[in-house]
């Protein structure tokens, strides 16, 4: 039996062998920084924004115009809520309205009469005025004759009387002027009355409005799983709406390979609906900030430090967005898996 | 590069409603290239003039790996 021995030496060999295991390292280094350059993910999704659909009035559900997965346009009418008891109260609004204008109308002619009152008073206060310089111009005429005894005392005391009568009258009739002045007042509270029911109205007319709801979006009607005659609570959301003006994929990538993400970077996106066809897209932003179990814990109170004795730790990963360039709609379901290759890939060559 | 055009696609394969990723197949493909080279080399009498043959025989197998996933998914 022929023995071979396990580690005969042969150069050849040593050669051959110190030349794999060279290459195989100079390789995977060089992979392994090429990696590093190129991030990729696949544990993406395929991303879009939502719209909750609700109405902010509330009321009984009366004509819905979509149904579930339809694909709908902006503008379109998506449902109605019954507006009877809107127009009702619209009703009211107006009548309320009418008659805070009537009162204004009222309260205008009022201020005419009382304004026409004030100037009477006015000329009551120059008529009196002037009978009052009469009787003093009398009582100053009738002094001398009177001294000298031209005229009997009777007719000087007489003057003297109606002097202080016209005197009175004079003071009355400015008291009554200023108050006559004083009581013409303004509009100012019935037009703010007028004003107050203007903007009641409006914002009944504004709640009519709202019982008709319209697309915000072009998009996908999702969750819809109601029928006509549903009663809705005022902000209670019907369904959802995905807008599909816009797709993302989020992906989330290594903090240690961020600095190879750079905004605007080419993105080759594969949606595993289609594993073949590759979507081109650009970063669009990378997130600020994610929750972590050290930063958990209540505010204001003191920080919650785990005792531990971890030598190996976990790359963190922040969530990338990538906004995705036109794709074949078919492709594009909002959380369908997605991979990401940052920077090559079969979209970015 | 050039040649890994056709078998471009998806870096994660589905089996069974899982997805696998790339460097999976890459790292099968590596210990099949490493088994394959040495049946290979024991008929052809190359073996024997191996010395550390496990040492050799993994790095040809890593270099293969390594080849496919620069050829498929290589930037």
């Amino acid at each position: 039996m022929q023995r071979i021995p396990v580690s005969s030496k042969k150069p050849v060999g040593i050669l051959i062998a110190v030349l794999c295991v060279g290459a195989a390292t100079a390789f995977g280094i060089h992979v392994s920084h090429e990696d590093s350059a190129h991030p990729s993910s696949d544990s993406g999704i395929i991303d879009a924004e939502v719209v909750h659909i609700a109405s902010v009035v509330g009321g009984r559900l009366k004509e819905l115009n979509v149904s579930v997965n339809q694909h709908v346009h902006k503008g379109d009418v998506l449902y109605r809520i019954d507006p009877e008891p809107y127009e009702l109260t619209l009703r009211q609004a107006r009548a309320n309205l009418d008659l805070a204008s009537a009162e204004v109308e009222n309260q205008t002619r009022l201020l005419s009469v009382k304004t026409s009152n004030a100037a009477t008073a006015g000329d009551q206060v120059s008529r009196a005025q002037t009978n009052r310089d009469l009787a003093a111009r009398t009582v100053e005429r009738l002094q001398p004759l009177a001294g000298k005894s031209y005229i009997p005392w009777q007719q000087y005391d007489q003057a003297r009387v109606a002097l202080h009568d016209a005197e009175i009258s004079l003071a009355q009739s400015r008291i009554q002027s200023t108050a006559a002045t004083t009581a013409i007042g303004d509009l100012k509270s019935s037009i703010a009355a007028r004003d107050a029911s203007q903007a009641a109205y409006d914002r009944v007319r504004y709640e009519l409005r709202q019982t008709t709801i319209i697309a915000p979006a072009d998009g996908y009607v999702t969750s819809l799983r109601v029928k006509v005659g549903e009663v809705l609570a005022p902000s209670q959301s019907l369904f959802t709406l995905i807008a599909d003006n816009e797709w993302y994929a989020m992906a989330n990538i290594r903090e240690g390979d961020l600095d190879a993400v750079g905004i605007g970077d080419c993105v080759t996106v594969h949606s595993m609906i289609d594993r073949n066809t590759p979507i081109r897209g650009h970063v669009e932003s990378i997130g600020w900030g994610v929750l972590s179990v050290d930063s958990s814990g209540i505010a204001r109170s003191l920080p919650l430090v785990p005792r531990q004795m971890d030598w190996v730790h976990v790359a963190q990963r922040f969530p990338v967005r990538i906004q995705l360039e036109k794709a074949n709609p078919l492709l594009l379901r909002l959380g369908a898996t997605a991979t990401v290759e940052v920077r090559h890939g079969a979209a970015c060559p | 590069m050039t040649g890994g055009c056709t078998l471009r696609g998806a870096p994660a394969f589905p089996i069974m409603g899982a997805y696998f990723p790339g460097w999976m197949a890459c790292a099968l493909i590596g210990v099949a290239t490493a088994v394959g080279l040495r049946v290979l080399f024991l008929l052809t009498g190359l073996d024997a003039l191996l010395n550390f043959r496990l040492f050799t025989y993994v790095a040809l197998g890593v270099i293969a790996a390594l080849t496919v996933w620069t050829l498929v998914f290589g930037p």
